[in-house]
């Protein structure tokens, strides 16, 4: 009788060792699935930085581009005064004497609808 | 038959062997279940996030783009600006030195007297009214007076009509005017401008896109000439 009990024990301890060994496994189950998390967590940081450090350096490319355009449209602009003064000196003189020519220049008549009447 | 000890040990030996081997088994499905699972979440974690942040970042991107763009066109419009500003402003200068020009012909009082015969009687072939008042600078007073004595027999002539002519000695056009005169029908309502200026302005506005070309050139952003 006690060997059966004794017997009886052994399988219960086993089955303890079973279930202790299935519920370790559980938790390692719950402990990688955490893992998980801060891993994707750590890598995605690590994305955004270098996506960041990737982002800046074309922000700084288009805003150097930006400031180079800014310069050559200034003396683009600078460029077209200087040719208009240029073009402007040359000919405001027989532009004046057009003018004055226009003011000072007049035939006096009668518009052409005029018709005399008592 | 009867078991013996030794069989019952025997048996419970190979149960709990048999529990043993169940749980290692189960054990190793969960671990290896575990990983699967692990890489699948950490996979579609990952991923998600990396879409997210691409997407910001592309968004980010495209706004830059786009204040670039704005900045550019900001930029080249303030350009056009400036450079039509300076044209307008040579234009300007033009019409003063115009001006002044114009102080020098009036200085030629025998010039002058023979300019303001024929504006006067322009004036007066303009308004046709039987009364006319012209008006005139102060210090013009005489020559217009003048002009208009030469003018009266000039207009009946080509009108056939007969016209009283007065020069208003009350008002004046302004004394630093360039000259010439301004003649209004007996009720004032009705006004021809002959004054030097009106006219320099009427020719200038007339002749302005002609001056343009002349003074500038061509404008090239303009694809059909009338």
């Amino acid at each position: 009788m006690t060997s059966q009990s004794q017997g009886i024990q052994q399988l219960l301890q086993a089955e303890k060792r079973a279930k202790d060994k299935l519920d370790e496994a559980k938790k390692r189950k719950g402990k990688r699935l955490r893992q998980a998390k801060e891993e994707a967590v750590a890598e995605t940081d690590q994305y955004r930085m270098q996506m960041e450090k990737d982002f800046r350096l074309k922000q700084a490319k288009i805003m150097g581009s930006q400031s180079h355009l800014s310069d050559e449209i200034e003396e683009q602009t600078l460029e077209k005064i200087k040719e208009l003064n240029g073009s402007y000196n040359k000919c405001m003189e027989s532009v004046i004497k057009q003018l004055l020519s226009m003011v000072c220049d007049m035939k006096p008549e009668v518009h052409v609808n005029y018709r005399a009447t008592n | 038959m009867a078991l013996t000890d030794i069989d019952v040990q025997k048996q419970i030996k190979h149960m709990m062997a048999f529990i043993e081997q169940e749980a290692n088994e189960k054990a190793e499905e969960i671990d290896a279940k575990a990983e699967e699972e692990f890489n699948i979440e950490k996979g579609r974690l990952v991923q998600t996030q990396r879409l997210k942040i691409m997407d910001y970042f592309e968004k980010k991107e495209k706004q830059i783009e786009q204040q670039k763009k704005i900045q550019l066109s900001t930029m080249r419009n303030q350009a056009r600006i400036t450079v039509l500003r300076a044209r307008d402003n040579l234009i300007l200068e033009l019409l003063k030195d115009a001006k002044m020009r114009l102080s020098r012909i009036v200085s030629d009082e025998e010039i002058y007297q023979d300019l303001l015969d024929k504006l006067v009687l322009q004036a007066l072939l303009r308004l046709l009214e039987p009364v006319m008042i012209v008006r005139c600078r102060p210090q013009d007073l005489h020559l217009v007076e003048s002009a208009v004595l030469r003018a009266i027999p000039q207009y009946m002539r080509l009108c056939q009509k007969h016209l009283e002519v007065q020069v208003d000695q009350t008002e004046h056009l302004p004394s630093n005017a360039a000259g010439g005169v301004e003649v209004y029908s007996s009720d004032q309502k009705i006004k021809v401008s002959n004054t030097l200026e009106s006219r320099l302005n009427l020719a200038a506005m007339q002749k302005m896109p002609e001056i343009r070309g002349i003074l500038f050139g061509d404008n090239t952003s303009r694809k059909f000439f009338t």
